[in-house]
């Protein structure tokens, strides 16, 4: 009897260990083709180009240079030091200031007013950094992160606060919203290539361009948008502010402008998901206790919607990284390289100028940037995001 | 006196502030609506000028010369771009569909070791600009870092499409679908003696239209818009898209605004009428899959 008892289970262990080592093996062979392309094409080539960064790669493979590509787009290492130091001042500053909120009262303002003289000790110190970085090393590389930082600040607040808006008005389920739906999503799913062909002549310098034609409607005079290499703050107002403090030039203002045009619809369809998924019954606790319009969207929408933001707002980060083809297309000479974003100068510095192993190295400095960054959103605005 | 003027205030109040809330959301959309058309607008009009009429500006030209489509046809020698973009599209649209099906199916339905790693590791590509894999991408291509079967992809039909065969936002956004059908299917097909591969194609596939409809405009839209990498790995004519044309021939003809405009319209109507078909699925496949999870 025993006997009998022990090899039932026995035989049914076999066939579901059977069974359990044919889905492992089926797991594998369904995912095989999928990770063979994506661990080829975009995680190989960021190990390759740590590879290649250390040497002179000039479309063949040359010489072992070392950090020489490094040093080439950084400059000398007191100014690099000096930067990281900054950065790390800053953290700490960062640091302090949350600290100094928890404690009791008496060394509160003690511990905020450290925090503040370590901000600015921090940026003085990234100033005087970057300065030496900008004497020593590759201004057209350094100059793209200032670029791209722009890129992110105008658009993403920009795009978010607008989506968040049109979303807001489609989702009363007014008459007619599925139609506008598809209008606003419209220029997302357009060929970035064409559209961005109509923007250059929309935004061109020509008098007669679209731009300017809206400008005169207004008395304005005509601007030359993707030809004017200046900052915004001193074609506006006459203000010339120094380096960072001035800026994007108008040139790229117009193409951030493109890429709101762009995102907008996508931002607005991942916004209304986010509202459709807000509960009905806080919105009617809210009515019954008298609270207004305003009141409902501040505390209960705004802060309900924080992950979907704080997802678009990372998308959006990403695509300012990425921005690629629309600003192929629509960069001018005359813009003097101030709308090259990241990706624009390492594609600059492959194909046009041919230093391969000087790309590389701008690659695994784009690469460690996106990571620091990347982390830090996640510290500094996950906190703030509230899951239900 | 006053209690009454109240008291009617209070009466009418609801229905004229709806009446005026709701044509100020009108107004809020319709200028919406007008910022995104007025560029396509733009376009069109633009495309049927003649070049005096370009320069001079008017909104809207004299006589729509239609003649202006097939001059740029021509001279961006669309004719042999749009069929390459038309055969590299579909091509890395089937082999994008496959892979992500089989992955995502895998990734959502089956239990194997290291699962959670691999698809993370997938995920985390997202993340990396294009500018970033190009170099190396490009040096694979060309058969110096590993050998390639036939030599030197450069110029042919693989090089195009091989990269661009798998996607982790594709295998992300069916995952999330697959995930979220009840489990009872296979188990009721488990019964009838069905494999996974049947299971998937008879059963799951039917029943992900609008998901399915999503990656593949996707897929469509990534390869019919791509410029950056067949500039890189065409040397030749044979294997040129439509975007390098509409490139090229936006700086070669330079001042010939109609001409280039005329350009981007037809790159863009293939991808217009598309969405106009399924763009219900299509925002639909994006609100449910995109997001939670």
């Amino acid at each position: 009897m025993p006997s009998r008892a022990f090899r039932l289970p026995e035989a049914l262990g076999r066939r579901l260990r059977r069974r359990e080592a044919r889905e492992q093996l089926i797991g594998y062979l369904f995912t095989a083709p999928a990770v063979a392309v994506i661990a080829l094409f975009g995680l190989f080539p960021l190990g390759y180009a740590f590879y290649m960064s250390f040497f002179a790669w000039r479309v063949r493979q040359g010489p072992f240079r070392g950090l020489r590509n490094y040093g080439k787009a950084l400059g000398e290492p007191d100014g690099v030091l000096i930067f990281a130091g900054a950065v790390a001042l800053l953290v700490l500053a960062a640091w302090m200031w949350r600290r100094a909120r928890q404690t009791v009262p008496e060394r509160r303002l003690l511990g905020l007013l450290a925090a503040v003289a370590l901000l600015v000790l921090a940026i003085t110190a990234a100033v005087t950094g970057w300065g030496r970085m900008l004497e020593t090393g590759d201004v057209k590389f350094l100059n793209a992160l200032p670029v791209t930082v722009y890129y992110a600040l105008g658009s993403i607040p920009l795009q978010l606060a607008i989506a968040l808006a049109l979303a807001c008005v489609l989702f009363q389920n007014l008459r007619g919203s599925a139609f506008f739906r598809m209008v606003f999503f419209l220029p997302y799913v357009m060929p970035t290539v064409a559209t961005a062909t109509v923007f250059r002549s929309i935004f061109s310098s020509r008098d007669t361009s679209m731009a300017n034609q809206f400008l005169a409607l207004f008395g304005l005079e005509p601007q030359q948008w993707l030809a004017e290499s200046r900052p915004v703050l001193e074609v506006l107002f006459g203000w010339q502010l120094p380096d960072f403090w001035g800026g994007p030039s108008l040139a790229l203002a117009s193409i951030i402008l493109f890429g709101v045009w762009t995102f907008v619809g996508y931002n607005v369809v991942i916004f209304l998901a986010g509202l459709g998924s807000i509960s009905g019954e806080l919105y009617e606790a809210a009515e019954l206790d008298g609270a207004n319009r305003w009141d409902v969207f501040r505390h209960i929408t705004f802060p309900l919607l924080s992950p979907v933001t704080f997802y678009l707002a990372l998308i959006g980060f990403i695509g300012a990284l990425k921005a690629f083809n629309h600003i192929f297309v629509m960069r001018s000479p005359l813009a003097q390289g101030t709308v090259n974003t990241a990706s624009m100068v390492i594609f600059d510095t492959f194909y046009l100028a041919n230093q391969y192993g000087y790309a590389a190295a701008q690659v695994v400095l784009l690469f460690l940037m996106i990571l620091g960054v990347t982390y830090a959103q996640n510290r500094v605005f996950g906190r703030s995001v509230i899951y239900d | 006196m006053i209690e009454s003027a109240v008291q009617r205030q209070a009466v009418l109040q609801p229905k004229t502030v709806l009446r005026i809330g709701r044509l100020s959301l009108y107004l809020v959309l319709a200028a919406g609506a007008a910022v995104v058309a007025l560029p396509f607008c733009w376009m069109v009009s633009t495309s049927l000028m003649s070049l005096g009429e370009t320069i001079n500006r008017q909104w809207l030209p004299g006589t729509p010369r239609w003649q202006n489509y097939q001059t740029a046809w021509m001279e961006a020698r669309f004719a042999v771009y749009f069929m390459n973009s038309v055969i590299i599209t579909a091509t890395s649209l089937a082999g994008l569909l496959t892979t992500s099906i089989l992955a995502a199916y895998a990734f959502a339905r089956l239990q194997f070791a290291g699962r959670e790693i691999i698809f993370f590791g997938l995920l985390s590509t997202m993340m990396i600009p294009e500018a970033m894999t190009l170099l190396p991408s490009f040096l694979i291509i060309r058969g110096d870092v590993i050998p390639l079967p036939g030599g030197s992809w450069l110029n042919t039909l693989q090089g195009l499409t091989v990269p661009f065969m798998a996607s982790a936002f594709s295998i992300f956004l069916l995952r999330q679908f697959f995930r979220r059908l009840p489990v009872e299917l296979w188990d009721a097909a488990c019964i009838d003696g069905c494999g996974h591969l049947r299971f998937l194609t008879t059963i799951v596939l039917p029943l992900s239209k609008a998901p399915l409809l999503t990656v593949s405009l996707f897929g469509f839209i990534a390869s019919w818009d791509s410029l950056l990498w067949p500039l890189l790995v065409t040397t030749r004519e044979t294997w040129r898209p439509l975007m390098v044309g509409l490139w090229s021939l936006v700086t070669e003809a330079g001042a010939e605004t109609h001409l280039f405009m005329a350009g981007a319209t037809i790159t863009l109507l293939p991808i217009l009428v598309i969405y106009f078909l399924v763009q219900r699925q299509f925002t639909e496949g994006i609100m449910t899959s995109g997001l939670k999870g």
